[in-house]
């Protein structure tokens, strides 16, 4: 019998090494693209935030991102939020009709739920799919081409000229989009309470379990979801390599990597915003 | 003058260039010259910082400018500018904001100089009257002029071009050539092409240099290349599919 380590004499095939040194290697190997990877990541963030301060930006360049982030973006978080929104309030009716029919709270505990975490992150997911991967195949395919080269060529910084204008209207833009989503998943779960449960809107408007520390959660969330997913993306596009399969793979990684930010810099905001507003 | 000193380039386990070492000479046209993949494109790269090399020296007017951060690198990229193989021309600007960016990022001019000056620039290579049309709009030979007025708008001392008359027709081809030879012989301008084009190679070279399988194979003149007894060199320059050199 042949063991997994010899080589074989017939093919003259290199020895395999035993499966806990490839597993170590793999491990080793993963862990270092992990950390090459944070740490450049961290550098295109480092640079952005320099750049945001000391940069000169072409004129119109933030307002034309704004448009492209916020207004393009505008009928897919209304309709994606509305029924969200029905749907949470549906289901969560469901449960009180079956537990206690008191549905006096209902409102005012989707609208604590809402301002404090689900507006931002669900938000911020679909805004995370839609800017993300627009962001990632613009800048990789400009990498592809060569144009972010030429724009070396010109004294122009591919953070400082794509990047910025990106992050800046996608910090702008994300908080707005927020608010609007949250409003109309509010209303469109208003709707379906008076619709499906007979609560009246009055009842359910409630802003009772409402406090500054979920206010200040939900707008520390838009902050940290708005620059995260042009800077996870934008990082995604500028190390694109390759041709259109390395846009491709560029985008899907804007969209993977952004949506896992938005999820871990939710607990993260989440644990410490529950220990800074206690309930 | 131009001076490459023994670099070294590789992408991953695939070794590209292998201790390549040649000077190009003030005003001269200089031609790069090797099969596909042969590192030619790679190398111009270095000497405007898109690439650096794993060893060696690239020098420029005296300056070794191989470890030179992104920041250092402006001033030498304003005497050294580059026209990309595909034009590569910004698609979001018109033809007259890509000819002025250069001169509003490098030279911090005005957005209305710089435009008035990107106007006159474009009118010196016969596409004045596209100055207000996106690039997506134009025919490959007409963004190779866009892509060369922009390369030439801030007046440097070296003009790269990588591939200057690959996807042209003939006519166009041969005006590209024109422009380099009169870049040469008016403004003194040192322009080092990379090219396969061997009518543009023989038809406008001062000097050539052929690179195979990383090395340097042979440095001289159109006419050392034609008398040259080196069954791989006579190969490429007389495009036969048959003979010693290996791809």
């Amino acid at each position: 019998m042949v063991s997994a380590t010899t080589a074989s004499p017939a093919t003259g095939a290199r020895p395999r090494a035993p499966v806990h040194v490839r597993l170590a290697g793999f491990v080793g190997g993963a862990s270092l693209d992990l950390f090459f990877g944070a740490r450049d990541l961290y550098s295109v963030f480092a640079r952005t935030l320099y750049y945001v301060v000391r940069g000169k930006r072409e004129r119109g360049a933030t307002l034309r991102q704004m448009h492209e982030i916020g207004n393009k973006s505008l009928l897919f978080v209304t309709v994606t939020m509305g029924c969200i929104g029905m749907i949470l309030v549906y289901q969560a009716g469901l449960q009180t009709k079956r537990v206690i029919p008191d549905f006096s709270l209902l409102g005012a505990t989707y609208l604590e739920l809402l301002v404090r975490d689900l507006a931002a992150s669900l938000g911020s997911l679909m805004l995370a799919t839609r800017v993300g991967a627009g962001i990632a195949a613009e800048i990789g395919s400009m990498v592809v081409t060569e144009q972010v080269d030429a724009l070396r060529m010109c004294a122009a910084d591919p953070i400082d000229y794509l990047l910025v204008p990106r992050f800046v209207a996608s910090m702008i833009m994300t908080a707005v989009l927020i608010v609007w989503g949250g409003t109309v998943a509010f209303v469109a779960g208003g709707l379906t309470a008076y619709v499906s449960f007979g609560v009246p809107i009055a009842t359910f408007a409630s802003i009772g379990l409402l406090d500054w520390g979920d206010l200040i959660t939900g707008l520390i969330k838009c902050v940290a979801y708005g620059a995260a997913i042009p800077i996870v993306s934008g990082h995604a596009g500028l190390s694109t390599f390759g041709g259109s399969e390395g846009v491709g793979w560029a985008t899907t990684r804007a969209v993977v990597n952004s949506s896992l930010a938005v999820i871990i810099l939710n607990l993260v905001i989440s644990s410490a915003t529950f220990v800074a507003f206690p309930k | 003058m131009i001076r490459f000193a023994d670099i070294v380039k590789s992408f991953g386990p695939k070794s590209v260039l292998k201790g390549v070492s040649f000077d190009v000479r003030r005003g001269e046209v200089f031609f790069i010259i090797g099969a596909s993949g042969v590192g030619k494109s790679v190398l111009i790269k270095h000497l405007v910082g898109l690439m650096a090399p794993d060893t060696g020296d690239v020098w420029i007017d005296g300056e070794e400018i191989s470890r030179f951060d992104e920041a250092r690198m402006f001033p030498v990229r304003m005497k050294c500018a580059m026209v990309f193989q595909h034009s590569t021309l910004f698609d979001s600007m018109t033809c007259v904001e890509n000819v002025a960016l250069p001169l509003r990022k490098h030279r911090g001019l005005s957005l209305g100089d710089s435009l008035a000056e990107a106007a006159k620039r474009l009118d010196a290579v016969q596409m004045g009257a596209f100055a207000d049309s996106y690039p997506s709009s134009l025919g490959d030979g007409m963004k190779k002029r866009v892509a060369i007025a922009r390369a030439l708008t801030l007046d440097p001392k070296y003009v790269l071009f990588d591939e200057p008359t690959t996807s042209l027709d003939p006519v166009s081809a041969r005006r590209v050539d024109d422009l380099i030879r009169r870049l040469s012989g008016e403004t003194g301008v040192t322009s080092i092409v990379v090219s396969h084009d061997l009518v543009s190679i023989f038809g406008i070279a001062d000097r050539i240099v052929m690179l195979y399988r990383g090395h340097v194979r042979l440095l001289g003149t159109p006419a050392e290349f034609k008398a040259c007894d080196d069954g791989v060199v006579q190969q490429f320059i007389h495009g036969r599919a048959e003979g010693p050199m290996e791809l």
